[in-house]
């Protein structure tokens, strides 16, 4: 068993050289006993073992699955409540380990790529059976009745669910499982359920994406974004008495790499002390992003429709936000070089008692938009005291070291801060700003205090690291972590290196292949 | 006693409640309706008495069974079963078949006291009432509990359940075994009275061809102890764990096909095997599509009275019943898609 990429809960496992999960078996694959309660075989390239059946059982109630020594069984996982299915979703590896595979029995072919984006490995066409014999043929994942009697219906639409299945499978690999889960969700309201009570159990327990996410109006629930959002709760502007300038956002992430705001950023620059301006753009489905989380992901991963119309969620997402933000304790004041959003954010700020100016450009970087925006702010900036480079920088990275670490971000912020946004910022030789790592990366040197300060560690058998770590060398862990994150990896209890978590915290005990820790810098 | 299951034991008791107040000088429901006496097909008057109810539903009680629901739990005064036995004796009268139920065991002389019971039955006798059928658990299947100074034939139907131990620890919560069920089948023949034996067909959990092999097992384990088997397809009463299970869509109501199917392979036995289902063709109880229902309640209605045989039945759903019996011990619990039955056709109409 070797994990080949993880989504969510979801893993794409390598069984044997032509079996992947999350798999179909057909029903030939099972076999039954003549008793009630064991519950016969299933061939998952070799027959084994299924758990007793649920007799008696009250599925309200934990233990949740049934356990063979290779099986998990989630048992009516067709029927059950969606949130029942989602909080029972987060017991799946505790009752089960990351050992075992989780086969869910009889379930609708529209229900298998949320059930895999929760983690469960095994389907069957029992029901896919029982469609072909009433006569309807599935197509993506969906019904339709055929009225021609096709003698092989039930073979075609194995086929078919095989499709639907390497569909997932290749989804996983990609990324973009979410999306695929979306579009099933789109029409049934099951799914969707499962999908809105889901996200909190993603944002924790989930594999960090690297991968673009493709926003619609279903994105406001994403698990990326509304992280994003929560983690801008205690978010601090880099310096006091700065003046908000709140900027579109641009095709081109991170914002700051695209011609408008390369155009902004050139306008300002001509205002004396322009550095006490702090840039957060507006957009969906993130709403705000300070300059200096431009690069932290999702915000430089993602691309929406642009309407330029804000629906009612939208508008009250933003509100949300600007109540995380508290624009009115940190800011003197407001400049709103918005466009067409100018009107609604202006309205926001205005709710919440800031001095706001709105620039009324209707084409914020035409050459009339620019010319008003460099107005507007040398007025609203002339009388505030002087901010150095220097403290601004500081104030950026104490910010987005904040964001990233969480409380243990002192131990980054407290060595000399050096260069500037964007790309030449350093903690001392701790931490160097890295678009890979979406932010602040670790260096060898910042993993040995970022290990001692409460950090995530892996710890490897003893051989020298010249690569990456796969699961085989790992010994143990310490601390918690979602698949994408930094962790440091110690040997005979010295650091050695550090890089990207690929499994989660068990899952490298559990698995004999595969790889761990994706290495950045090694000793 | 053989040991209880315990979780099913505790949804068992969550899933009771306690039932609401009912007039105590009324009977539950009496009606009449055709039945067997002998070679004859006379009128039968059935009667539901208003009493404490079954004993084991007070301390557990049995996962299908909702009877509780019509009790009084304080018990039911002597004089309050007088004015309903008034009350039911005239519907009684001209009958030569009558049924006397209770939401309990008739036999249990803490529910049905003993010398109303003897008043019930002396009462019975001078109607010309020939024979009547109560209900007991096997428990209280004793001589002492139905030697009445006088009385009709005494026909004793007592819930077997299944003859398999294992369905009746997890799906049916019924502490019965066995060897005890055979003794009280004799002991009921050697004071004069006659055996019939309730066999459920698809109890929860259970799914549609586990159900078949266990009810058609059942009945011939008991055929050579009792004079009539009646197949009772588990329908969904309230306030029980099946309506949980069902509500949940973790189970659904046996097909019709089923009781035919566990009919047809019964014909053969040494007691007479019929089905009158609770609840037929509704969605709570034993059901096909929408189209056969109507037609197949009515051959088992003809096979019970003795007209006619199962043979010769057809439907277009028969076949989908075919493949998820097939395919039904695979799916670890008794539920099917919904609308399988009507083949996931002619959806809601508004």
């Amino acid at each position: 068993m070797e994990p080949l990429a993880h989504e969510g809960l979801a893993r794409l496992l390598q069984i044997d050289d032509s079996l992947q999960t999350p798999h179909v078996i057909s029903r030939e694959d099972l076999t039954d006993t003549q008793d009630l309660i064991s519950g016969g075989t299933i061939k998952i390239g070799k027959p084994v073992d299924l758990p007793p059946k649920p007799l008696g059982l009250d599925s309200n109630k934990a233990p949740y699955l049934q356990l063979s020594e290779e099986i998990a069984v989630l048992d009516h996982a067709s029927s059950l409540q969606p949130q029942k299915l989602v909080e029972i979703a987060s017991h799946f590896r505790k009752e089960a380990g990351y050992s075992r595979l989780l086969y869910a029995p009889a379930v609708e072919p529209s229900d298998i790529p949320i059930l895999a984006y929760l983690g469960v490995d095994i389907f069957d066409d029992l029901n896919v059976e029982l469609r072909s014999a009433t006569g309807w043929a599935l197509d993506d994942g969906s019904w339709t009745k055929v009225n021609i009697k096709t003698k092989d219906l039930q073979s075609q639409n194995q086929e078919e669910l095989e499709r639907w299945l390497l569909k997932i499978r290749t989804s996983i690999m990609n990324g973009t499982l979410r999306e695929l889960v979306e579009v099933t969700s789109l029409h049934n309201p099951r799914v969707a359920q499962i999908l809105h009570y889901s996200t909190s159990l993603l944002i924790e327990k989930g594999a960090r994406r690297t991968v673009m996410i493709r926003a619609n109006n279903l994105s406001l629930e994403n698990p990326s974004v509304v992280d994003f959002q929560q983690r801008l709760l205690d978010y601090v502007p880099p310096a006091k008495n700065m003046v908000l300038l709140v900027l579109p956002c641009s095709a081109r992430k991170p914002y700051f790499k695209s011609s408008s705001h390369k155009r902004f950023y050139n306008t300002i620059k001509e205002v004396d002390n322009y550095l006490t301006l702090h840039t957060v753009s507006v957009t969906s489905p993130l709403g705000l992003v300070p300059r200096e989380l431009e690069f932290c992901y999702p915000a430089a991963h993602y691309d929406i429709a642009v309407t330029g119309d804000w629906n009612a969620s939208e508008v009250q997402m933003l509100r949300e936000q600007f109540s995380r933000l508290k624009p009115e304790k940190h800011y003197l004041r407001a400049i709103v070089h918005a466009g067409s959003s100018s009107r609604i954010i202006t309205e926001l700020l205005r709710e919440r008692k800031v001095d706001t100016i709105d620039t009324e450009s209707e084409k914020p970087s035409s050459f009339e938009g620019l010319k008003n925006l460099q107005e507007v702010t040398r007025t609203a900036i002339a009388e505030i005291p002087v901010l150095s480079s220097k403290d601004r920088a500081k104030g950026e990275a104490i910010g987005l070291a904040k964001f990233q670490y969480g409380e243990s971000s002192p131990f980054l912020t407290e060595s000399e801060i050096s260069g500037h946004m964007p790309y030449k910022l350093r903690c001392g030789d701790l931490a160097t700003i890295s678009p890979r790592v979406g932010g602040l990366g670790l260096t060898l040197t910042g993993a040995v205090k970022y290990a001692s300060n409460g950090g995530p560690s892996v710890t490897a058998e003893d051989f020298k690291l010249v690569g990456d770590l796969f699961a085989v060398g790992v010994k143990s862990y310490d601390g918690h972590w979602v698949i994408g994150d930094q962790v440091v990896i110690k040997q005979n209890g010295k650091v050695t290196g550090v890089g990207f978590a690929r499994m989660n915290p068990e899952e490298m005990l559990s698995m004999s292949r595969g790889l761990a820790v994706e290495v950045r810098h090694h000793a | 006693m053989p040991k209880a299951f315990v979780p099913l034991t505790q949804f068992v008791n969550e899933s009771k409640s306690i039932p609401r107040e009912h007039p105590l000088d009324q009977p539950v429901a009496r009606w009449t309706e055709e039945e067997v006496l002998g070679e004859e097909v006379v009128e039968a008057g059935v009667a539901i008495l208003r009493t404490r109810g079954c004993y084991w539903s007070i301390k557990e009680g049995c996962s299908m069974c909702g009877y509780f629901n019509d009790t009084v739990p304080g018990g039911v005064s002597n004089d309050m079963l007088h004015s309903q036995w008034e009350k039911i004796r005239h519907s009684l009268k001209g009958k030569r078949y009558a049924k006397i139920y209770t939401s309990g065991s008739f036999l249990d002389p803490t529910e049905v006291p003993l010398d109303f019971a003897n008043d019930v039955m002396s009462d019975m006798a001078d109607m010309g009432i020939e024979k009547v059928l109560v209900e007991s658990l096997p428990e209280f299947v004793h001589p002492k509990h139905f030697n009445y100074s006088n009385s009709p034939k005494i026909e004793i139907a007592i819930g077997l359940e299944s003859s398999n131990p294992v369905v009746l620890d997890k799906s049916v919560n019924k502490r019965l075994r066995w060897p005890h069920f055979v003794k009280v089948c004799k002991t009921a023949h050697e004071n004069g009275a006659e055996v019939k034996a309730y066999v459920l067909l698809k109890p929860p959990y259970l799914g549609e061809r586990d159900a078949i092999e266990d009810a058609v097992q059942s009945a011939t384990d008991a055929a050579p102890y009792v004079d009539k088997i009646s197949i009772n397809p588990v329908n969904v009463q309230k306030n029980t764990v099946v309506e949980k299970l069902w509500f949940r869509n973790e189970w659904t109501a046996p097909w019709l096909w089923s009781v035919v199917e566990v009919l047809e392979r019964c014909k053969d036995l040494p007691a007479k095997v019929y089905s009158d289902p609770t609840g037929g063709g509704t969605r709570r109880g034993a059901h096909n599509c929408n189209d056969c229902n109507g037609q197949i309640l009515d051959a088992l209605k003809e096979h019970r009275l003795g007209h006619g045989n199962l043979k010769g039945l057809e439907c277009e759903c028969r076949s989908r019943w075919e493949v998820l019996k097939h395919q039904s011990s695979y799916r670890r619990n008794g539920a099917e898609p919904h609308g399988y039955r009507r083949g996931f056709g002619n959806g809601r109409r508004f």
